[in-house]
C-alpha cells in the first residue's frame, strides 16, 4: 500500500507529464523527513504532520519544476535522467548535511499502534490504516482525474499540448500543479511508509527500482493500474519471500521483464498513452 | 567537385590523439604509488567507451549497462574459482563472449521497445542478473562475492602484483588501447555513420532502407562485449568480484562519467573518467557529502546547459571561433 | 510499375483510403492533388509500407509487395521524401547524403573501412550535392541551414537511393520560389524510366511538371487525367482548384 501511495505520485508526474522523473523517491524522502522532523521538533500530531509534509514538498517541487523541469519537457530522456539523478544526489547530500546520515524513526500516535481485532483475524492497526488511506486516496484521485474539469484539462494538455493551449488552458501552470500534486503524494507516501520502509538519506536510490517497476507494470498515467500493480507486486513480494526466500526478487524482475516486453504500456495501460 | 571534405579527413589520425597514450605511459613512471588508482581509471575509461557506442553513437539510452560489466567480471571470477582457469588473456576473451552473448540475446528482445519501456527493461535485465548472482551463492559467492582470486602471469611473463599494480596498469592500458582501436574503427566506418543516423532520425533511417534493428542489436552486442572486457579487467586487476559490479550505482556512475566527458565523441570517455575519478578520489574521501552535493549540482547544470559535456563546451567554443574567423 | 488494388485504410471509424485503384506508369511524371486531409500523405505511407493497409494490395511491377517491410521496399526501388523534413539534423549535409548512398550500395553495415575512405560513396554524394546546388553547405550541419536548403537535402537523400519509383511529398513546400527551379531541374535530370509521383499544392509547379494528375478527395480517387482534362473538369474546379486556375 505504501508502494502505491508513493508510486501513484510518480505515475502522475511520469505518466501524465511524460517526464522521466528518477527524483521521485527524493521527493518521497523529503516528505518523510518533513513529517518526522515536524513531529519531533514542533510536536505536530501525525495527521497534521502529514498535511504539512504534503504542502511543504509540493511547495518545494513547484520551485524546482519551474526552475529545472520546465526547460526540459521537450528534451531527450537522457537529459531528463541526468537532471533527476543530479537532483537526487543534491537532495541526499543536503539532508545528510542538515539532518545527518542516521535513520529517522516515526513516533506513531497511540491510536495507530497495537493490533486490531477484525473478528476473523488480528491485524496491525497501522497496516489497516494504510490500506484504508490508500484506497481512499485512489478513489479520490480517480475521481479527480476522470470526472472533474481540471482532470480533463490535464489529460488534454498531455494529449495535445498545442491544442490545449489554443483552447485557453494554461499548460505551464497546469503542469506545475500536477507536478506539485505528484510530489506531494510522494511526500505522504514517504511519511506513511517511513515506519515500514525506513527513512535515511539513501532512501531514494534503494527503492527507485521498486517505484519504477510498479509504475511500469501498472501503466503510465493509470491511477487504478498503479493501484493494482502495487498490490500485486507487494503481495507477490511478500508471498515469495516467505516460500522462496532467495528467489523472490528475481522472480519479480523476470515477471516485469516479460510483462513489459509483451505490453510496453503496462498491464493496465492503454495503447498510445506514452 | 568538392575537394577533400571534413568527412573524408575525419577518420585520419591526428597528432594530439597520441597524447592520452603518452600521458598514460608517463603516469606509469611519474606516479608509481598511484598505479592502483590509475588502473581503476583505465577500466572506467573502457567501460565508459563501451557505453558511448550505444548511448553516444546509436542513441540507445540504457540504465543497465553494468549488467555486461558484471557478466564479464563474474565470468573470469567463476572460471578462476571453479575451473582453476587463471590465464588472463583467454579470460578476457571468454568474458567478451559471455557478455556479448547476453547483449545479443537481450538486445534482440529489448530493442523492440524504446523510450521509457526500454529504460525500464535495461534496468530490469541488470536487476535480474544481480539477483541471479545473489541467489546462485554456490557459484557466485552470493552477497559476499568471490574474494582472493589469483591469476597467472600475463603471457607467462608478468605477474599481477597485489601491492603496486605495476603490471595491472600496463595490462589494462594495453587492453584499453586494443579496445579503443576497435571502437575507433567502428565509429568512423559506414556502420558507425549509420548508427549516428539511427540516433538522429529513426524515421528517415527506415526510409533509406537501412536494417535499423540489426544495426542496433549489433552495436549493443559489441558494446556489451567491450563492457564485459572492462568487467573482466576489474576482477583480474583487483583479485575479487562482488555484487557491486552489477549495481544501479555502477550503471548510473558510468553514465555520469560519459556525460560529463561528452558522449558521442571518442575522447569523452577519457576526459570524463579522469575528471570524475580524480575529483572523487580527492573529494569523496575527505568530504563525501560535499562530493555528492557537487556532483548533483554539476549534473543538473550539465542537463540544463551543457548537453555535450566538457568536450562539448570546447567544441562549441571552437565552432564559434571558426565561424567568426570565416 | 507501381499499382494499388482496392487499397483501404481505416483509423478506427475514419476511412482515410477508400478502394484506391491507382497506377503509376514507368517513366510517369504524375501529380497527386487534393484538399487538405484528403489522405495524400497516408497514401504515400501505404505505398512505402510505413502503414499497413486495412485491405487491398500494393504491387511493384506486378509483384505483390503489400507484406514487405519498408526497408525491403526501398531496396526494390521505392524512395520517398517527407512533407516535413526528416533529416539527420546533427550531421553535415554530406554525411546525410552519404548515409543514403551507403545503404543503396549495401555498405551501410561495413564495420572496418572508414566512411571517409569510400571513394564510391563520396563521389556519388558529391555529385548529388552538386546537382542540388548544396556545394558550399556540404560541411555544414543540417540545423545550421535555412529550411529551404534543408528541403533540397531531403530530395538529395531520396535521389541517393537511385529509386525506380520516387514519391515526393510536397517537395517545394518551404523552398523560396526563386529556388524551386533547382528542384525541377534535379527531377529533370533523372533517367526517363523512373516513375515520379509528386504531392503538391503549388498548382503552377504541378502543371509545369505533371503529365498526368490524380485528384484525391476524402480518401478516394475523385478524378484522373491529363493536366488539360483536369483543368477543364468542372467538378474538380469546384471542389479544389477553384481560384488557383480562375485567377
Amino acid at each position: 500500500m505504501v508502494l502505491f501511495i508513493v508510486s501513484v505520485g510518480l505515475s502522475v508526474t511520469m505518466g501524465l507529464m511524460g517526464f522521466v522523473n528518477l527524483a521521485h523517491g527524493g521527493f518521497a524522502m523529503l516528505g518523510g523527513y518533513a513529517i518526522v522532523l515536524s513531529m519531533k521538533h514542533w510536536g505536530l500530531p501525525f495527521p497534521a504532520a502529514l498535511a504539512f509534509g504534503f504542502f511543504a514538498v509540493a511547495a518545494v517541487s513547484v520551485v524546482l519544476e519551474r526552475l529545472l523541469y520546465a526547460p526540459l519537457y521537450r528534451a531527450t530522456e537522457l537529459d531528463q535522467v541526468l537532471l533527476t539523478i543530479g537532483l537526487v544526489f543534491t537532495m541526499i547530500a543536503t539532508l545528510t548535511l542538515s539532518v545527518g546520515p542516521e535513520t529517522q524513526t516515526v513516533e506513531l500516535p497511540e491510536w495507530l499502534r497495537g493490533q486490531t481485532d477484525l473478528g476473523f483475524i488480528e491485524y496491525r492497526t497501522y497496516s489497516l490504516a494504510l490500506i484504508v488511506a490508500g484506497t481512499a486516496l485512489m478513489i479520490a484521485l480517480w475521481f479527480g482525474f476522470e470526472r472533474t474539469r481540471i482532470g480533463a484539462r490535464i489529460r488534454a494538455a498531455v494529449d495535445n499540448r498545442r491544442m490545449a493551449q489554443s483552447m485557453g488552458v494554461d499548460v505551464g501552470r497546469l503542469f506545475t500543479l500536477t507536478f506539485a500534486l505528484g510530489s506531494g503524494l510522494a511526500a505522504i507516501g514517504g511519511g506513511l511508509g517511513a515506519e515500514i520502509l525506513g527513512l535515511d538519506p539513501q532512501y531514494p536510490f534503494r527503492y527507485l527500482a521498486y517505484f519504477l517497476i510498479v509504475v511500469a507494470v501498472g501503466g503510465l498515467g493509470r491511477i487504478s493500474g498503479v493501484f493494482f500493480a502495487a498490490i500485486l507486486i507487494g503481495v507477490l513480494d511478500f508471498v515469495l519471500k516467505i516460500y522462496f526466500p532467495k528467489g523472490g526478487t528475481l522472480f519479480i524482475y523476470a515477471l516485469t521483464l516479460i510483462l513489459l516486453l509483451a505490453r510496453p504500456h503496462g498491464l493496465f495501460g492503454k495503447k498510445g498513452t506514452s | 567537385m568538392i575537394a577533400a571534405t571534413e568527412l573524408a579527413r575525419r577518420h585520419r589520425l591526428r597528432w594530439w590523439e597520441a597524447l592520452p597514450w603518452i600521458a598514460s605511459l608517463a603516469c606509469f613512471f611519474a606516479f608509481p604509488n598511484y598505479l592502483a588508482f590509475g588502473t581503476q581509471v583505465l577500466i572506467t575509461i573502457l567501460f565508459a567507451l563501451s557505453l558511448d557506442l550505444v548511448l553516444g553513437y546509436a542513441g540507445i539510452v540504457t540504465l543497465g549497462h553494468a549488467a555486461f560489466f558484471g557478466a564479464g567480471a563474474y565470468t573470469v571470477g567463476m572460471m578462476a574459482m571453479h575451473w582453476g582457469w587463471n590465464e588472463p588473456i583467454s579470460g578476457l576473451i571468454a568474458a567478451a563472449l559471455v557478455a556479448g552473448a547476453i547483449g545479443l540475446a537481450s538486445g534482440l528482445v529489448l530493442l523492440r521497445t524504446h523510450g521509457l519501456a526500454l529504460l525500464m527493461l535495461t534496468l530490469c535485465t541488470m536487476a535480474l542478473l544481480e539477483q541471479a548472482a545473489n541467489m546462485g551463492a554456490a557459484w557466485t559467492g552470493g552477497f559476499d562475492g568471490m574474494p582472493g582470486l589469483s591469476f597467472s602471469k600475463i603471457l607467462g611473463l608478468f605477474g599481477f602484483d597485489v601491492l603496486y599494480y605495476r603490471s595491472q596498469y600496463l595490462y589494462a592500458l594495453a587492453v584499453l588501447f586494443a579496445c579503443f582501436a576497435i571502437v575507433r574503427t567502428l565509429v568512423y566506418s559506414s556502420f558507425g555513420q549509420s548508427l549516428t543516423g539511427i540516433r538522429e532520425n529513426l524515421l528517415r533511417m527506415h526510409a533509406v532502407g537501412a536494417p535499423v534493428r540489426v544495426r542496433q542489436v549489433l552495436a549493443y552486442t559489441v558494446s556489451a562485449a567491450l563492457a564485459g572486457v572492462a568487467g573482466a579487467l576489474f576482477t583480474q586487476a583487483n583479485g575479487y568480484v562482488n555484487l557491486a559490479v552489477l549495481s544501479l550505482e555502477r550503471s548510473a556512475g558510468v553514465m555520469i562519467v560519459l556525460i560529463l566527458g561528452g558522449y558521442g565523441r571518442l575522447y569523452g570517455a577519457f576526459v570524463g573518467a579522469i575528471a570524475y575519478m580524480l575529483l572523487e578520489h580527492v573529494l569523496a574521501k575527505a568530504y563525501p557529502t560535499a562530493w555528492q552535493l557537487g556532483l548533483g549540482i554539476t549534473l543538473i547544470v550539465v542537463a540544463l546547459f551543457a548537453r555535450n559535456g566538457v568536450i562539448g563546451i570546447f567544441d562549441s567554443l571552437r565552432r564559434r571561433i571558426e565561424r567568426s574567423a570565416r | 510499375m507501381l499499382e494499388t488494388k482496392g487499397l483501404c485504410k481505416n483509423f478506427g471509424a475514419l476511412e482515410v483510403a477508400r478502394e484506391v485503384n491507382f497506377r503509376l506508369e514507368r517513366g510517369a511524371r504524375h501529380a497527386l492533388i487534393g484538399p487538405n486531409g484528403a489522405g495524400k500523405t497516408t497514401f504515400i505511407n501505404l505505398l512505402t509500407g510505413v502503414l499497413p493497409p486495412s485491405r487491398g494490395s500494393v504491387l511493384l511491377e506486378g509483384e505483390d509487395v503489400t507484406l514487405l517491410a519498408q526497408a525491403r521496399r526501398v531496396k526494390r526501388g521505392i524512395a520517398r521524401t517527407f512533407q516535413i523534413n526528416q533529416l539527420f539534423r546533427g550531421l553535415t549535409v554530406q554525411e546525410n547524403v552519404c548515409i543514403a548512398v551507403s545503404e543503396r550500395l549495401g555498405v551501410g553495415g561495413s564495420m572496418l573501412r572508414a566512411a571517409g575512405r569510400r571513394a564510391d560513396v563520396l563521389d556519388e554524394a558529391a555529385r548529388l550535392i552538386d546537382m542540388l546546388k548544396l556545394g558550399q553547405d556540404a560541411d555544414r550541419r543540417i540545423i545550421e541551414l535555412p529550411y529551404g536548403r534543408q528541403r533540397l537535402v531531403e530530395i538529395a537523400l531520396a535521389l541517393g537511393l537511385q529509386p525506380r519509383v520516387l514519391l515526393l511529398d510536397e517537395p517545394a513546400a518551404g523552398i523560396p520560389s526563386a529556388e524551386s527551379h533547382i528542384l525541377l531541374d534535379a527531377i529533370a535530370t533523372l533517367p526517363k524510366d523512373i516513375a515520379v509521383l509528386i504531392i503538391e499544392h503549388d498548382m503552377d509547379l504541378v502543371f509545369r511538371f505533371a503529365e498526368r494528375i490524380t485528384v484525391l478527395v476524402s480518401g478516394a480517387i475523385f478524378a484522373e487525367g491529363t493536366p488539360a482534362e483536369i483543368a477543364a473538369n468542372r467538378e474538380v474546379r469546384s471542389v479544389y482548384l477553384g481560384s488557383a486556375l480562375d485567377g
